[in-house]
C-alpha cells in the first residue's frame, strides 16, 4: 500500500513536470494539458464546431489512449466492456464539457492553472470539491448506472483505433480538417506534434498504471478515508509549480504570475468559474472519474468511457456552436443558462439512478 | 478465518454486498479496489469468513479474491 502511493507521488511527479514543459515547449499557458481544451480543439479540427481560434487535432489526446492501450495490453488489462447505461453517459459527457468550459478547463488544467498562479481556479476547485461532495451524497444513497458487460474484442478496439485514424489526419492535414491559423487564438499554439504525442503516450501509460483520477482521489478521501488518488492530484500541483518557476528563472519569461486578472485563457467571474466545475465535478462522480480518467480507460476499452469520451467532443460543439463556452471577457448569458441547466439534467440523473437501500 | 477481496460492477454492488455480510455477521470494510487487483477506480469489499462462506452473490458482484499475503488467488468470478 505504501508503494502504490509513492508510485503515484511519483508520477504525479512526473506528469505535472511535463504539462510545465508543453507549455515551454508552445502549448498555451497553463494549458500543457486540459483533456476538455484539447477534444474542443479536435471536435473543431473535425468541423464540429467553427471557432477558429480553437481548432486542432492534439496529439495529446491520441497519445493519452494509446499509451493507456498499450500498457494495458501489455499487462493484460485491455478488457472491452461496455452497456453500462451509454446514453446516460454520453448526456453526462455532453454536461460535463459545458461546465468545463465554463470554467476554461478541465480538472487536470484546474491544478495547472492553480500552480501557474491562477487565483481563479481557487474558486473552480472550490465548485469541484462541492460537485465531488453533491455525487458522493448519491454513491452513499445507492446511485448505480447498472453494470456493464463483456463485448466483443473489436468493439473495445475501435476507440483506439480511431486515435490512429485521428493520428494521420494530423499529419497529412487534408483540407477538410481544420487548423486555427498561426495567431488565431489557444488553437494555434502547440508544441510540436512529436513531443506533444510523446507526452501523451507517457501520461497515458502513467495514468492507467496509477489509475490516476482527479475527481477519484477526492472522492475516495470523503468516502473512504484513502488519500492515495489525491496525493497524485498534490503531485502533479507541486512539481508544475516548481518547473513553472525554474523555468520562470531560466528563460526570464514568469511562469507563474499569482493573481486573479490577466490569467491566460481564464476569467475572473468567481461565481460561474465555481459553478462550472460544480456541474464538472458532479457530474464526473457520476460517470465514476474525471476526463483524462474517461480517456484513460477508453485505451483500456471501456466503451462506455468512449462513448462518455463523444459526449465530451459533442459538448464541446455545443459550447461554441451556441455561445456557451467563457472567453478572458467573461462567462456568456447562454453559458449560464446552459449550466443550470445542467446542473439540474446532472442532479435528475443522480436522483433516477439512485436505488433505495430497502430494494436491495 | 481467511480474508478475501471482492470487487463489483458498480459501487451500490458493493454497499449491497457490505450489508449482506453485516447481516452474516462477517467482519466487512469498504475500500478502493487494490491496484494490484484491478485496473478499474471501482470499490471493493475486504472481508473475513471461513472458507467458501460467502454473502448471497448478486449480479453485481465481479469477482472473489483470496487474499494470500502479497498475491491473490480468484475463488469466484462471474461469467460474462
Amino acid at each position: 500500500m505504501k508503494s502504490e502511493k509513492t508510485t503515484i507521488a511519483a508520477a504525479g511527479i512526473l506528469i505535472g513536470l511535463i504539462a510545465a514543459m508543453l507549455v515551454f515547449f508552445g502549448n498555451p499557458a497553463n494549458m500543457g494539458f486540459c483533456i476538455a481544451c484539447f477534444l474542443r480543439d479536435t471536435a473543431g479540427a473535425l468541423g464540429l464546431h467553427s471557432a477558429g481560434a480553437v481548432q486542432y487535432i492534439r496529439p495529446e489526446i491520441i497519445g493519452l489512449v494509446l499509451g493507456a492501450c498499450a500498457v494495458a495490453l501489455a499487462t493484460k488489462e485491455f478488457r472491452p466492456r461496455g452497456g453500462s447505461a451509454p446514453v446516460t453517459r454520453f448526456i453526462l459527457g455532453v454536461f460535463v464539457m459545458i461546465g468545463c468550459l465554463m470554467f476554461l478547463g478541465c480538472p487536470f488544467r484546474m491544478i495547472l492553472r492553480l500552480a501557474g498562479g491562477d487565483g481563479n481556479a481557487i474558486l473552480g476547485f472550490v465548485g469541484f470539491a462541492l460537485g465531488i461532495l453533491a455525487g458522493v451524497v448519491f454513491l452513499k444513497k445507492g446511485y448505480t448506472l447498472k453494470r456493464s458487460y463483456k463485448m466483443p474484442a473489436l468493439e473495445g478496439q475501435l476507440y483506439p483505433f480511431m486515435q490512429i485514424v485521428f493520428l494521420i489526419l494530423l499529419v497529412v492535414a487534408p483540407s477538410f480538417i481544420h487548423f486555427s491559423e498561426a495567431g488565431a487564438g489557444p488553437g494555434a499554439l502547440h508544441a510540436s506534434v512529436a513531443v506533444s504525442l510523446a507526452a501523451g503516450l507517457i501520461v497515458g501509460a502513467l495514468a492507467q498504471r496509477t489509475r490516476l483520477c482527479m475527481v477519484g482521489g477526492i472522492r475516495d478521501a470523503v468516502l473512504f478515508r484513502e488519500w492515495k488518488l489525491l496525493f497524485g492530484f498534490l503531485a502533479i500541483f507541486v512539481s508544475a509549480l516548481v518547473v513553472n518557476l525554474i523555468l520562470g528563472a531560466v528563460t526570464g519569461t514568469a511562469y507563474f504570475n499569482p493573481g486573479f486578472a490577466g490569467q491566460p485563457v481564464a476569467h475572473t467571474d468567481g461565481l460561474w468559474n465555481a459553478l462550472g466545475m460544480f456541474l464538472a465535478g458532479f457530474g464526473c462522480v457520476l460517470l465514476g472519474g474525471c476526463p483524462l480518467r474517461q480517456l484513460v480507460l477508453a485505451g483500456e476499452g471501456n466503451t462506455d468511457s468512449a462513448v462518455t469520451v463523444l459526449g465530451l467532443m459533442v459538448g464541446a460543439a455545443f459550447a461554441h456552436n451556441f455561445g456557451l463556452a467563457s472567453s478572458a471577457e467573461g462567462p456568456t448569458a447562454n453559458g449560464k443558462i446552459a449550466v443550470i441547466i445542467g446542473i439540474a439534467v446532472v442532479a435528475v440523473v443522480a436522483v433516477s439512478n439512485t436505488v433505495r437501500r430497502s430494494d436491495a | 478465518m481467511k480474508e478475501y477481496i471482492a470487487t463489483f460492477y458498480s459501487h451500490y454492488g458493493a454497499v449491497c454486498f457490505k450489508k449482506n455480510c453485516g447481516k452474516l455477521g462477517l467482519n466487512a470494510i469498504i475500500m478502493p479496489v487494490p491496484r494490484n487487483l484491478s485496473s478499474s477506480c471501482g470499490t471493493c469489499v475486504k472481508f473475513q469468513s471461513r472458507e467458501d462462506q460467502f454473502p448471497q452473490i448478486n449480479e453485481e458482484l465481479e469477482k472473489i479474491a483470496e487474499i494470500c499475503g502479497n498475491s491473490y488467488r480468484t475463488v469466484y468470478s462471474a461469467e460474462e
